[in-house]
């Protein structure tokens, strides 16, 4: 079973760690800009969305690509941006509904949730619980009974 | 190593001109950062007799050294320049995200001079600066202009560090407000900020942060993370915010209730973070930037007469300056007039002390309800509360006289007044009920901002953590001295947190990580200093660049005019026993606080009669143009 990462934007109290693991993970240093996750802040209700590609079953980014550069590398569950190929068209970025896929500012090639190539980072620095790696049907199964809960009968 | 330190940005709002200038890295040995840079440069900056809310009084906005990077709670920003409230040295720090949005636009500095002729506000993108026309703002409180800010320029996601109407009327408690709902609140950093017709300071920052050795700077934040979160105390911060810690506060008789006549609540509960989460207004936590203890809350109110208000808080101080100080239960006319504060960008600490002291005056007949323009200021009336926290913003009435501070309303009502005004160097005290907190009461009197717990936290002598036991016991030698009604071995519990607070301010670092929390140990920041700067630094060096800061902010005050004398505390912790305990200890003598002074200034080899710090004490520090400058001016002791 996938395993995908799941956001609870209730729980998150927009710290950036993750943003800062992120970056610190793909690029050596601390950068926000340089996160493939991003915390989406409306400020004065201190709501907090993390927004990170969502590995969409038929993602409109490797459809859309000209180059194949946008790719699931062979065999694996993580996607992949072999960065020979993309010549930074921005397609993936126009076509990408949740705003998850962005450009490096300097190398000027996509930038895209690569799942740590199995073992995410910014799970493991999320002290408030808002980000969780679990298979998609623990998910479901979690919201299913949260949703049964909620009805006030237990 | 230039991007983790971040240049200076010098702004003359006066010439309207900006330029750069790195930090060079002897200044980063002897000061770290933040805290002890703005300092360092306040030092330089600073002509002693400015009038503080002149424009030649330097408003200096600081980074800490590791703000930017995943080192745990790291992002607070430290503003320095020269208190309008008190006239001496002001450090007032906030939290927010705005400080590491400054670092990644390539500055970790700011420093404004001068005075705009119509209101301004700054826009700093990236390296690029340029001063704005802000009179469409002027006048908006902070939430409106943060909107309008950013609808300017056009990009919601920059970070604005405003004022709103209480710094622009220079009521002389005002803030600055970071990221909406971050206060560097304490002493008036907000009514210069509006002296200089200063409105906000927008930044966007598109760069980032690079440590000089990354890896070894990777795995000691994840060292101070697992210490951090280890903690006894980690889970209780975050969950119930500061304001989880009133009952305890309570029980020890340290909750400074009714003005300070009382420090003990026989029910606090409504205006406990508990009950705050329990009773639905806790909607979420926040975080400042890289925090992950999150003790910041989100509240909101949804029915009643007070229906629509949100705002971030209410924190321990804010609970008890504006509630139980005021003899106020209510916790929605706290939460209401909490948000007032936040929009008007007002300290909740000090606005509320002069309220109280101004139901204290109406108690007793000093004020009518005709001086207060109607108002019936009656001990717990929330309605009234909240109505005078608009009229002080706006400088209404009596609110005018109340803008000012508590010690300049004493003296314009007379009387007995002064007795509880609760402020020493003009600073209204917070909420710590300093005679059943001994080392507090020492550390409150020897502040140079004044009686106030941010700037020497020495929260390990209640002994409520088994960290802070310890601590004391290493501390001391002896853990029965974690017991704050002690007088004893006081001077060195000051000591050891005043160069620890201070090394955690210059690094960036929240006082919970360290002063609070225990977990981010002055051997870990020691370690991480190196990691980040490439400069090796021991535990011993680090906490001497911390007493190296305490100094040298002292000798402001010196360059000022401060002695001995002004080391004191509010009249009321010295004449009054508290109420709620039977047991002799009960109040600061001035007997008892002399003694503690001694025990202090020998401690630092500073002088007995004067205070001031002895020439060889400074030149041993590395502080000998400061000894040669005070010197100059006759104010040092050539022993």
């Amino acid at each position: 079973m996938q395993k995908v990462l799941v956001v609870d934007p209730n729980l998150c109290t927009g710290c950036r760690q993750c943003e800062l693991a992120c970056s610190y993970h793909h690029e050596g240093f601390y950068s926000p800009h340089l996160s493939r996750i991003r915390v989406v802040k409306f400020e004065d209700r201190c709501l907090n969305v993390p927004v990170v590609c969502s590995y969409c079953e038929r993602p409109p980014c490797e459809e859309v690509c000209p180059t194949g550069a946008m790719s699931h590398a062979v065999g694996q569950t993580y996607a992949v941006v072999v960065e020979e190929r993309c010549i930074g068209c921005k397609e993936c970025v126009h076509v990408c509904p949740l705003g998850a896929v962005g450009i490096h500012p300097r190398k000027g090639t996509a930038m895209r949730c690569d799942l740590c190539r199995g073992d995410p980072a910014c799970v493991k620095v999320c002290t408030a619980g808002a980000l969780k790696f679990e298979p998609v049907e623990e998910e479901v199964r979690d919201r299913r009974r949260a949703r049964a809960g909620a009805l006030g009968l237990v | 190593m230039r991007d983790i330190l971040g240049d200076i940005l010098y702004v003359d709002l006066t010439e309207r001109r900006s330029w750069r200038e790195p930090v060079t890295p002897q200044r980063v040995l002897d000061f770290l950062g933040g805290r002890g840079i703005n300092a360092s440069l306040l030092w330089e900056l600073l002509e002693p007799g400015t009038d503080p809310l002149g424009p030649a009084n330097p408003l200096i906005f600081g980074t800490g050294l590791v703000t930017g990077t995943e080192a745990p709670s790291s992002g607070r920003t430290t503003v320095a320049c020269r208190s309008p409230a008190t006239g001496w040295y002001l450090k007032t720090s906030g939290g927010g995200h705005w400080g590491a949005e400054l670092k990644y636009s390539g500055y970790g500095y700011l420093v404004v001079l001068g005075r705009a002729e119509e209101p301004v506000y700054l826009w700093i993108d990236d390296g690029r600066v340029e001063i704005r026309d802000a009179r469409q703002v002027w006048g908006k409180d902070v939430r409106e202009t943060d909107r309008a800010i950013k609808a300017e320029v056009g990009d919601e996601d920059i970070q604005v560090a405003a004022i709103g109407p209480g710094g622009e009327r220079l009521v002389r408690f005002a803030g600055i407000m970071f990221s909406v709902y971050n206060a560097a609140a304490r002493g008036g950093a907000g009514a210069v900020m509006g002296s200089k017709n200063l409105k906000a300071v927008a930044v966007r920052g598109r760069g980032g942060v690079r440590p000089a050795q990354p890896a070894r700077f990777h795995e000691l934040a994840r060292a101070c993370h697992e210490s951090l979160s280890a903690d006894s105390g980690f889970a209780g911060l975050g969950k119930y915010g500061t304001s989880g810690s009133l009952n305890a506060i309570n029980e020890v008789r340290a909750l400074a209730s009714y003005n300070f006549r009382r420090g003990h609540l026989e029910d606090v509960y409504p205006i406990t973070g508990q009950y705050l989460a329990e009773a639905g207004y806790l909607r979420r936590r926040a975080a400042c930037f890289g925090c992950i203890i999150g003790c910041h809350r989100y509240t909101e109110i949804s029915r009643g007469r007070y229906a629509g208000t949100y705002t971030g808080g209410p924190e321990y101080e804010t609970f008890c300056a504006l509630g139980s100080g005021c003899g106020l239960l209510d916790t929605e006319a706290v939460i209401k007039a909490n948000e007032l504060c936040n929009l008007y960008g007002l300290d909740t600490i000090s606005c509320g002390s002069v309220i109280q002291w101004a139901m204290e005056c109406y108690e007793k007949g000093l004020l009518s309800s005709g001086d207060l323009d109607g108002l019936d200021l009656h001990w717990g009336n929330g309605e009234a509360v909240v109505e005078m926290v608009r009229r002080i913003a706006w400088r209404e009435g009596f609110g005018d006289v109340l803008a000012d501070g508590v010690r300049a309303a004493a003296e314009k009502v007379g009387g007995d007044s002064y007795k509880w005004a609760v402020q020493a160097k003009g600073l209204e005290q917070s909420r710590v009920d300093t005679r059943s907190a001994k080392s507090y009461a020492l550390a409150f009197a020897v502040n140079p901002r004044g009686p106030d717990h941010l700037h020497t936290e020495t929260f390990a002598e209640f002994g409520l953590s088994p960290e802070g036991r310890a601590l004391i016991a290493r501390i001391t030698g002896d853990e029965k001295y974690a017991n704050s009604y002690l007088g004893e071995k006081r001077a060195e519990i000051v000591r050891w947190h005043e160069d620890c607070y201070a090394a955690t301010d210059a690094l960036g670092f929240c006082a919970f990580t360290s002063t609070a929390l225990y977990g981010v140990t002055p051997q870990l920041m020691a370690q991480v200093f190196a990691a980040a700067t490439g400069y090796e630094m021991s535990e011993e060096s680090l906490m001497e660049a911390g007493r190296r800061i305490v100094t040298l902010e002292k000798c402001i005050n010196v360059r000022e005019g401060a002695t001995r004398e002004h080391d004191v505390l509010p009249w009321r912790m010295m004449h009054e026993r508290s109420p709620d305990r039977s047991d002799p200890d009960a109040i600061n003598s001035p007997e008892e606080l002399a003694r503690m002074l001694d025990e202090y200034y020998t401690l630092h080899g500073w002088d007995l009669e004067t205070s001031w710090p002895l020439e060889s004490t400074l030149r041993k520090l590395r502080l000998g143009t400061v000894a040669d400058e005070l010197a100059a001016i006759g104010r040092l002791v050539a022993r």
